[in-house]
């Protein structure tokens, strides 16, 4: 046994938690479905008639994030909560006892593949929608569209860091679901239609969908809102890095 | 060398003691069985040495250290705590890859461990298409992936088959005789006699017994003659004489408590007494263990806890 206590590296840590996520199907499959969903409904949104003379050419291209983010939700619920199966967090914590090492390389394990994934599925949507909208969309600038695109990628990220948050601070994958899945979907549109602009502007998901706009009608600004989204995501994951390093395992 | 020591360890659930004020060290080169009905408190001790949950009060370190403070853990310290925490979608091959990684232990030590624990035909098959016996030895797998010091098994022989459970006997011998330190719980009595060397009995979270396993039963449970004659008058009275009572049995045989067979073989040579089978009864650790359990009167007809 080694006589002075040598730090646990963290690049095996990292290896071990990509190693997990690239060994589960489900995993992996959600990676997919963030992409096919986000480009098909993209696409279908170039296609589709639009009469709408507010219609922003840039959030209309990217659209098909709203259905998309669901799988990068559940990519980042489901990575952590691949680990609270029938004692599989023991084992984990035994192999990596500093709880928040180990955490770290979890995000670090989800952050990436969602990012890139998020990178080419935003580039790709933008382009296949595009090519629908034809001259509706011709008035795009370079940097509006690179900002829609990157922006697009860190907003899939933090939503899936902030499922992973609510995931580690329930223990539970279908928990953290239940309640953020239905908050997407119906929450977020009440209160965006009962107060209008103002609060529902920095709810984590309509806020971040800021720099998804060509020209934001909302109170926060493109970076501004992605600013807001990052807040409520690293309160989630302070609150799941809590969890994971005070409770029993 | 590395034993583990635990030091007035005590932990509260709520307002439960699940470990109540316990002291003892395990210490390497024997196999030593841990004992005690469900809900006594042996696996959350064994939580407890892995720094897993938190201790009330109390320590327990491995080697003179806490476990959260060993480098790459697996290369020092192999557990089984659950068999099923291996993810059913994974390979059961990938499912030790990824702890191997963690602790920089190479691929091919994966393959070792597989083969060791004849999971080398279903290495890539996924962990949900195991029986709980495969899923068991993954898990051992799991526990010797790092070739460690200090091999942690709860309840390893649940769910194997009568060829499995003969196997881990022979490899907690093996392990013990490489000079290992060799703790593994069970509620079993017959199967914990057949491979511990010494015994740690834990009840209602309390330490009953921390003694080599021979003198746990030579303890308890007095040395009997079992004897068979054609002539049980006779016998009754060699015996009587000699301040020996035998106890009579339906099928015809005797139970002489308190005797040895040397002494009641020549006594009954001496008085003359036909004999059809002399036998010494030893003592059995499921004696002993219920001896020590009836005396613990808190403890009998508990309420088991998951």
């Amino acid at each position: 046994m080694a006589s002075t206590p040598a730090p646990h590296p963290f690049a095996p840590v990292l290896h071990s938690e990509w190693l997990k996520i690239r060994t589960l199907r489900s995993l992996l499959g959600a990676l997919v479905a963030l992409f096919a969903a986000t480009t098909a409904f993209s696409a279908l949104a170039g296609v589709s008639e639009t009469s709408d003379p507010e219609f922003d050419p840039l959030f209309m291209s990217l659209s098909g994030v709203a259905p998309g983010q669901i799988a990068a939700i559940c990519f980042g619920a489901m990575a952590v909560s691949s680990e609270f199966h029938g004692g599989g967090l023991r084992l984990s914590l035994a192999a990596v006892p500093r709880r928040g090492r180990w955490f770290a390389a979890k995000l670090c394990a989800i952050a990436v593949p969602t990012l890139a994934v998020g990178l080419v599925t935003a580039f790709t949507a933008l382009v296949v929608a595009r090519a629908g909208l034809g001259d509706a969309a011709s008035g795009l600038s370079t940097g509006e569209q690179a900002r829609g695109v990157v922006g697009c990628a860190i907003y899939l990220t933090l939503m899936a860091l902030f499922a992973a948050g609510i995931a580690a601070l329930l223990r539970s994958g279908v928990g953290a679901l239940s309640l953020i899945i239905p908050f997407i979907l119906v929450v977020s549109f009440v209160i965006g239609d009962a107060t209008g602009a103002g609060v529902a502007d920095f709810l984590p998901d309509r806020a971040g969908q800021a720099v998804l706009y060509e020209t934001p009608d909302r109170t926060l600004g493109p970076w501004a809102g992605l600013g807001v989204t990052a807040l409520w995501t690293a309160a989630a994951l302070a609150a799941g890095a809590w969890s994971i390093r005070r409770r029993d395992a | 060398m590395t034993s583990i020591e635990v030091q007035a360890l005590t932990k509260e659930f709520g307002t439960r003691r699940a470990v109540d004020d316990v002291t003892f060290r395990v210490l390497p080169g024997r196999v030593t069985g841990f004992l005690g009905p469900n809900g006594a408190g042996k696996s959350t001790t064994m939580r407890l040495v892995l720094g897993l949950d938190r201790p009330t009060s109390g320590t327990a370190t491995i080697g003179g250290r806490a476990y959260g403070t060993l480098d790459e853990p697996l290369r020092h310290v192999g557990a089984l705590l659950d068999a099923q925490a291996a993810h059913g979608s994974r390979t059961g091959r990938d499912h030790l890859r990824t702890l191997a990684a963690s602790n920089r232990i190479p691929v091919g030590r994966v393959d070792e461990v597989l083969e060791e624990t004849g999971l080398a035909s279903v290495a890539r098959h996924r962990v949900r298409t195991y029986s709980l016996g495969m899923r068991q030895r993954l898990g051992i797998a799991a526990a010797l992936l790092g070739d460690p010091q200090v091999v942690m098994l709860d309840e390893p022989s649940n769910g194997l088959d009568p060829e499995g459970i003969i196997w881990i006997r022979e490899l907690l011998r093996r392990l013990a005789g490489q000079g290992r330190t060799v703790l593994v719980s069970s509620h079993l009595m017959n199967e914990t006699a057949s491979f511990a060397d010494h015994l740690v009995v834990l009840g209602r979270g309390r330490l009953l017994a921390d003694t080599p396993m021979r003198e746990f039963i030579h303890a308890r449970v007095q040395p009997a003659v079992r004897i068979r004659t054609t002539d049980p008058a006779a016998l009754k009275d060699a015996l009587a004489r000699h301040g020996h009572d035998a106890v009579g049995h339906e099928d015809g045989h005797w139970t002489v408590h308190h005797a040895r067979v040397e002494d009641i073989g020549r006594l009954a040579s001496a008085a003359g007494v036909p004999l059809l089978e002399l036998a010494a009864e030893e003592g059995t650790l499921e004696q002993a263990y219920l001896d020590l359990t009836s005396t613990e009167t808190e403890f009998t007809a508990q309420p088991q806890e998951a």
